[in-house]
C-alpha cells in the first residue's frame, strides 16, 4: 500500500512539477509581453535530452551527482506528506520529522558540487561555489523560521504543524514567514537571488557540463524538488491541504508569487546577496522568533 | 615650432592640412628624435596610430606615426619611409606601450621586424605562411583561386552586359524595321 | 532545369511537403519531441548574429515554437553559423560543434555561407560552408531577417520531424573528407588549442 502511495507521489510531482515549470516559462513571457512557449514544453525538452546521445565522461562521480542530486529530491518528497489529514498520500512522513527534511534540502546541492567538481569545467565550479556560499546565507533564516514554528506548535512532525494552525502560520506569524519566504524565492533559483545559474555570466553554472541525459535528469529533478518544497511550504505557513484542490490551488497561488517576484527584480551579485539575506531576512526571522515565543 | 623642426631635422616645410592638423615627412633617421622632441617639448602625450602605405613602384613602406595634443587639440603626422626589401625599423613601445600592438598588427599585416618589440605573434590571423596579406605583391584574387572552393554557378548563368547588349540590339533593329515599314506605308499612301 | 545552388537547396530541403517518411513508430515520436524542442546555441560569427537576439527575444519570440538557447554546446542541439567565417572563427566552429552531443544541426545563415557573399575574394574567410562542416539548412539573404530565420528553422523542424535531418550521420562517415578540407585551409593543426596562452602568455595581446 506505502509502496503504491509513493509512487502515486512521485508521479503526482514529476506532472505537477513540469507544468509549474511550463507554466512559469509562459508566465514570464506574458510578463515580458509574448506568447511564449506551451505549457508542456519543459516536458518536451526533457524527453528529447533523454534521448540523446551521451559523449563525455569525467568520471563515475560526474555519473553520481546528478543521481544523489536525484535521490535526494525524490527523498525529500517522500517524507513531507501531501495531505495533513487522511490516512493516504502521507509518505513515509510518520518515519522522519522536519530536521530529516531540512537535511534532505541541501543533498542535493552536494551531490551537484561533488560532480561539477569532478568534471573540471571553470564555469560549473564558478557556478557551484556561488551557490554553495549563497546557500549558507540562504538556509539561515529559514533555519530560524521554522525552529520558532517547531517551538510554537510544539513539534517536528510536519503534520502536526499543519494541523496545529487554527489560523495560518503565515498570519499569525507574519514576521516569519516573510523571512521565510526570502529564503524561499532563493531555493526556487529566483532572481534576485539567482545568481548561480546566471546565465550570461557563467554559461547556466553548475549545469553547463552536464548534457543529454544527465541535463534531463536534473530537469526532473528540479521539477520534483519544486513541487517538493512547495507543499512543504504550504504545510508549514499556509495551514496544509486536506485535498488535492486546496494542495494545488495553494501551491500554485505560491508559485505564482515566486514568479512574479523574480520577473520584477534584477540580479544580485553573490556579495550582495549574501550581505542582504544576512542583514534583512535573517533580523526580522529573530525579531519574529522572540515575538512568537516571548509568551 | 615648425622652423624648429624644419632646421634640426632637415625636413621639408611642415604641412598644414587644416587648422590644427599637420604633417612633416621625415628621414628615418630623425624620426624617433623628431617623435620624443614632440612628446617632451611639445605635449604631443598620445600616439593615436601607425599606418602603413606599401609604394610598391617606389619599393617602400611609408610609415605614417600620428600623435595628438589634447592641451591644444592639435595632431601631427610624422611621415617616414623605409626599404620594403628590409622592412626593418625600431619599436616604438618603449616610448608609448600602446605601440606594441599597433607594431604587431603591422608586423603581421606587412611583415615589417620592429627592433625591440618583444612581442610579434600574429594577432588575428592563425598559422599563416604566405606572403603577409597587405602587401601589395600578394594578389588577394590569385589566393582565393587557389586555395579556396567556389560553388559553381548557374548553367544559366549569363553575362548580364553582353546580354543586355545584345537585347538591346535586338530592340533597336525591331524599332528600326518598324519605321521603315511605317515610311514606305506613307510613301504608298502618298503615292 | 534548376542547377547550381538552387537545385542543391531543392536537395537539402527535400521534398518537404511529401508524406512518405520510413520511419518506426519510436523514431517517429523520437523525431517529434526533438522537433518540438530545438536549443539553439548562443553562438554567433559575422554579421547576421545581430538578427538573432530579435528572434530569440520579445519581438519574434522564438520561444513560442519550442526554440530556445542554450548557453554551452553541451545542452545544444542546433548551432547557427550566422554570417562569414574567418579561419580563425571556423578553427573555433569546428571545436563548437564537435563538443556538441549527437543528433545536432547546423544552420548556415547568409550568402556568405553560401558562396562567400561579399568576402568572395577575401583571403580570410572560406566560401562554401559545406565543405568543412555538414550544413542542414541554408537560410540565403543578406542578411536574413528574422523571419526568414524562424522559416528556416520550420523547415529545419519538419525535417528533424521527417527523421531526414542526419547531418551529423554525414559528418561521421566523411570525416576524412571534412578532415581534408578543414587542413587544406587551416593547416595541420585544426583546432585552436586548449590553453589560454594566446592572451596570457608571451606578452599576450
Ligand atoms: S551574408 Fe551579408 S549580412 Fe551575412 S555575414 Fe555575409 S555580408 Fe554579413
Amino acid at each position: 500500500m506505502i509502496l503504491f502511495d509513493l509512487l502515486f507521489m512521485l508521479l503526482v510531482a514529476y506532472i505537477t512539477g513540469f507544468l509549474y515549470y511550463g507554466l512559469y516559462r509562459n508566465i514570464t513571457a506574458r510578463f515580458q509581453r509574448r506568447l511564449g512557449p506551451p505549457v508542456w514544453q519543459s516536458f518536451l525538452d526533457s524527453i528529447k535530452f533523454f534521448s540523446k546521445e551521451e559523449s563525455i565522461s569525467h568520471g563515475w562521480m560526474f555519473y553520481l551527482g546528478p543521481v544523489i542530486m536525484m535521490s535526494g529530491a525524490i527523498m525529500t518528497l517522500f517524507f513531507i506528506p501531501l495531505f495533513h489529514t487522511g490516512e493516504s498520500f502521507k509518505g513515509l512522513s510518520s518515519y522522519g520529522n522536519l530536521f530529516l527534511v531540512l537535511y534532505l534540502l541541501v543533498l542535493g546541492a552536494l551531490g551537484n558540487a561533488l560532480a561539477v567538481g569532478a568534471s573540471g569545467n571553470p564555469f560549473g565550479v564558478m557556478g557551484v561555489t556561488r551557490g554553495l556560499s549563497r546557500l549558507f546565507a540562504l538556509e539561515l533564516p529559514f533555519y530560524i523560521s521554522v525552529i520558532a514554528l517547531i517551538s510554537v506548535s510544539g513539534s517536528a512532525d510536519i503534520v502536526c504543524i499543519a494541523a496545529s494552525q487554527t489560523e495560518w502560520n503565515a498570519f499569525a506569524y507574519p514576521l516569519l514567514f516573510i523571512a521565510a519566504l526570502f529564503s524561499f524565492v532563493g531555493m526556487m533559483g529566483q532572481a534576485p537571488f539567482d545568481v548561480v545559474g546566471a546565465p550570461v555570466e557563467v554559461y547556466s553554472g553548475p549545469a553547463s557540463e552536464f548534457s543529454g541525459k544527465f541535463l534531463a535528469l536534473l530537469m526532473s529533478q528540479s521539477a520534483i524538488f519544486t513541487f517538493a518544497k512547495l507543499v512543504l511550504m504550504v504545510h508549514l505557513f499556509l495551514g496544509g491541504a486536506s485535498g488535492f484542490v486546496e494542495l494545488l490551488a495553494k501551491s500554485f497561488g505560491l508559485f505564482l508569487f515566486v514568479i512574479a517576484f523574480g520577473a520584477m527584480y534584477g540580479r544580485f551579485k553573490t556579495p550582495q546577496s549574501i550581505d542582504f539575506l544576512l542583514k534583512v531576512p535573517t533580523s526580522i526571522a529573530i525579531v519574529g522568533l522572540i515575538l512568537a515565543t516571548w509568551s | 615650432m615648425f622652423s624648429e623642426i624644419k632646421n634640426r631635422f632637415a625636413t621639408d616645410d611642415v604641412e598644414v592640412k587644416r587648422k590644427g592638423l599637420y604633417k612633416v615627412v621625415v628621414k628615418h633617421e630623425r624620426l624617433f628624435a623628431l617623435i620624443v622632441m614632440l612628446k617632451e617639448m611639445y605635449d604631443y602625450k598620445t600616439l593615436n596610430t601607425i599606418t602603413c602605405t606599401d609604394w610598391i613602384e617606389e619599393g617602400h613602406f611609408a610609415l605614417t606615426y600620428i600623435m595628438t595634443t589634447l592641451k591644444r587639440n592639435e595632431t601631427f603626422m610624422l611621415q617616414t619611409m623605409i626599404l620594403r626589401e628590409e622592412a626593418h625599423t625600431k619599436s616604438l613601445s618603449y616610448l608609448f606601450k600602446q605601440a606594441q600592438i599597433m607594431e604587431r598588427d603591422l608586423h603581421e599585416m606587412y611583415g615589417i621586424k620592429f627592433e625591440g618589440n618583444e612581442n610579434l605573434k600574429e594577432l588575428s590571423l592563425e598559422n599563416w605562411v604566405h606572403t603577409p596579406p597587405l602587401r601589395r605583391e600578394f594578389d588577394t584574387l590569385e589566393f582565393v583561386n587557389n586555395h579556396l572552393t567556389f560553388r559553381d554557378g548557374r548553367d544559366d548563368n549569363i553575362d548580364t552586359k553582353a546580354e543586355s547588349k545584345r537585347l538591346r540590339a535586338i530592340k533597336k533593329a525591331e524599332k528600326e524595321a518598324a519605321k521603315k515599314a511605317k515610311e514606305s506605308k506613307k510613301a504608298e499612301d502618298v503615292q | 532545369m534548376e542547377t547550381g545552388f538552387l537545385q542543391e537547396q531543392k536537395v537539402l530541403e527535400g521534398d518537404l511537403n511529401s508524406e512518405n517518411s520510413h520511419q518506426n513508430s519510436v523514431d517517429f515520436l523520437m523525431n517529434w519531441f526533438r522537433k518540438q524542442s530545438i536549443f539553439v546555441l548562443a553562438y554567433g560569427t559575422g554579421c547576421g548574429a545581430i538578427e538573432m537576439p530579435p528572434t530569440f527575444t520579445s519581438r519574434y519570440d522564438a520561444e513560442r515554437l519550442g526554440i530556445r538557447g542554450a548557453a554551452t554546446p553541451r545542452q545544444a542541439d542546433v548551432i547557427i553559423v550566422s554570417g562569414y567565417c574567418s579561419y580563425k572563427t571556423l578553427r573555433r566552429i569546428i571545436r563548437t560543434y564537435e563538443q556538441m552531443s549527437n543528433p545536432k544541426y547546423l544552420l548556415a545563415l547568409g550568402s556568405c555561407t553560401v558562396n562567400g557573399g561579399m568576402y568572395w575574394d577575401s583571403y580570410n574567410t572560406i566560401k562554401k560552408l559545406e565543405d568543412y562542416l555538414p550544413v542542414d539548412m541554408y537560410v540565403n539573404g543578406c542578411m536574413p531577417r528574422p523571419e526568414s530565420i524562424l522559416e528556416g528553422f520550420i523547415a529545419l523542424q519538419k525535417e528533424i520531424g521527417e527523421g531526414k535531418a542526419s547531418s551529423w550521420q554525414k559528418y561521421e562517415e566523411n570525416y576524412e573528407f571534412y578532415r581534408k578540407n578543414q587542413e587544406a585551409v587551416l593547416g595541420k593543426k585544426v583546432e585552436p588549442s586548449y590553453e589560454a596562452d594566446w592572451y596570457l602568455y608571451e606578452g599576450g595581446l
